[in-house]
């Protein structure tokens, strides 16, 4: 559905995207992981033919965007960095200009999708009237407008209030549920990650570091607590387990807790407390950015 | 539909119309309307005749259209691609399976159209208001830079006229051209438009120059003012035709090299 192949980029001698591949499979959530100026937004416009890459191609439905973009982006839906939209015109205006440049929609489409974003009482009026939260969903209106099976989002909740990202959030969920589109979004907000992606890849200056299930990774492996005044290391030690940070330990996926458990309030150790820790994206994302 | 939708897009229209008036106002002075009339009178022609609604007409045209024409061309042309990669609105546009090759055309389009309605409605109001204001009559057309000094009677002189205008909206397309060769180009819009300006005015610097008379062929600004040989007694269509083949080769050019540096950019904010 959406491979990207090698992918290098290079602005005035410094690398923004070195040799990137990935690939996301068709009614996917897919996360673009990364700091401010990892090469996510590079790697959108290479996707959509507005940048043009040195090395590596990115293929949509079996076509190179590079050498047949029209045929490529054919069913492609995109917001593509902060998006920008004519404010003199109103927000009906601008999604029947951006959609005729490429053949146009039903009206009924139209005021379906003006629907699902939730700006059919605000259409008509001019776009600097807008909110951010009200441009982002008309953003979404005009990716959305195509009949797109393919959606790239390029931080799509930059910007909003809580309440906004949640919607986003659900919305995106539901384009995916209900609609089974496939999803690429790119985010440096964990949290709206972690709810959203089935997988993720991760870049750092340019390079992948990771890509894939993130929960399977070696960085995500859950950890155990020991609440207890004295030192449980020894104990614990027996039992192959490995201080990590924040005091808590990773253990074996063989050991069963409840021998752990037992030996330790064999060995006279007061045990306030015993648990599991299923590391967030953050602990994750973390792990692997120290690991490099 | 976005050009004609924007309230500055019609600046200019406005401000033609302001000139017309403020330069017809100025040639109702009588100390303006003498010198006139001693010009006709001294050729051996009654000035009541040909100081006429036609002859005032021309008179705006060929003192305003290229200065102010000029102005308002370049900075819709330096504006109509550098602006909506400036805004943003251009990444919009491109992230839909659209060619560049396509936007541009739809650009080109909107240009030669604003400059074709822009350069006709200066014509028609101009003549509109000089009619209204001294009436019908014979035309008196000096153009000392273009060597074109002849009188007609009110019938020959409106057609003359009206294919002046129409020539006129063509020579003038020369001006968007380079506004929009340099708009493709990574800059500030007011950039692209003072690089047109620039040119256009120096070219025209040079042209004036006596010593460079022998080089006039070579000033694009030379070139651009072959609508004003229709008022000559026996029009030179042959020098017409040469003129605007060489404007179109130049429009042309522009426009394929625009394309090329369009076409090779990366959008990135």
């Amino acid at each position: 559905m959406f491979t990207v192949e090698n992918i290098s980029k290079s602005f005035r001698g410094r690398a923004a995207v070195e040799g990137l591949s990935f690939e996301v499979a068709p009614g996917e959530i897919f996360g673009l992981l990364g700091h401010n100026g990892a090469g996510k937004s590079t790697t959108f416009g290479i996707s959509l033919g507005q940048l043009h890459a040195d090395l590596g191609r990115v293929v949509i439905d079996g076509f190179d965007v590079a050498v047949d973009r029209h045929r490529a982006l054919a069913r492609v839906g995109a917001i593509y960095e902060a998006p920008a939209f004519y404010d003199y015109l109103s927000g009906k205006r601008n999604l029947d200009f951006f959609v005729s440049l490429s053949g146009g929609a039903p009206a009924k489409r139209v005021e379906e999708v003006i629907e699902l974003v939730g700006l059919t009482s605000r259409i008509n009026d001019p776009v600097k009237a807008y909110s951010h939260g009200m441009r982002q969903r008309l953003a979404l209106a005009q990716a959305l407008l195509p009949n797109p099976s393919l959606i790239l989002l390029d931080e799509p909740t930059e910007g909003l209030d809580p309440e906004g990202i949640h919607e986003t959030r659900e919305l995106i969920r539901s384009l995916r549920d209900r609609l089974g589109l496939t999803v690429v979004l790119s985010s440096h907000l964990l949290h709206e990650v972690e709810q959203l992606c089935d997988r993720v890849a991760v870049l750092q200056k340019g390079k992948l570091v990771f890509s894939g299930e993130w929960q399977r990774s070696e960085h995500a492996v859950p950890l155990w607590r020991v609440e207890s005044d004295q030192d449980a290391g020894a104990v614990m030690a027996r039992f192959g387990g490995i201080l990590s940070a924040g005091g808590l330990f990773r253990l074996p996926d063989a050991v069963n807790p409840s021998d752990v458990l037992r030996a330790l309030v064999a060995a006279d150790i007061g045990v306030g407390g015993f648990s599991r820790v299923v590391p967030t994206l953050e602990d994750f994302y973390l792990g692997l950015m120290k690991s490099k | 539909m976005k050009l004609f939708a924007r309230k500055r897009t019609y600046i200019g229209f406005g401000a033609f119309l302001l000139t017309e008036i403020v330069i017809l106002f100025l040639l109702s002075l009588e100390r303006v309307r003498s010198a006139i009339t001693r010009v006709i009178e001294q050729a051996g022609y009654p000035a009541d005749e040909f100081l006429s609604g036609l002859t005032l007409a021309l008179l705006i045209l060929l003192w305003t259209v290229f200065l102010l024409g000029s102005l308002y061309l370049a900075l819709v042309a330096g504006d109509i691609v550098g602006k909506e990669i400036e805004d943003g609105t251009m990444r919009m546009m491109l992230s839909r399976p659209v060619s560049r090759g396509r936007i541009l055309a739809i650009k080109i389009v909107a240009i030669v159209v604003y400059s074709l309605v822009l350069s006709w409605f200066i014509s028609l109001t101009a003549l509109a208001a000089g009619l209204i204001h001294s009436g019908a009559g014979g035309l008196f057309v000096f153009a000392p830079m273009e060597k074109v000094f002849a009188l007609h009677e009110f019938g020959p002189g409106m057609w003359r006229y009206f294919l002046a205008s129409f020539l006129l909206g063509f020579a003038l397309l020369s001006i968007p051209s380079i506004g929009f060769f340099f708009s493709c180009f990574d800059m500030k819009p007011a950039a692209a438009t003072i690089i047109t300006l620039s040119i256009l005015f120096l070219d025209t610097i040079l042209k004036n120059i006596p010593y460079f008379d022998s080089l006039r062929p070579y000033f694009l600004t030379a070139r651009m003012t072959a609508w004003v040989f229709v008022f000559e007694y026996r029009i030179p269509w042959e020098r017409i035709l040469e003129d605007y083949v060489w404007l179109a080769a130049i429009n042309l050019t522009l426009v394929i090299l625009a394309w090329l540096v369009f076409s090779r950019r990366d959008f990135k904010s």
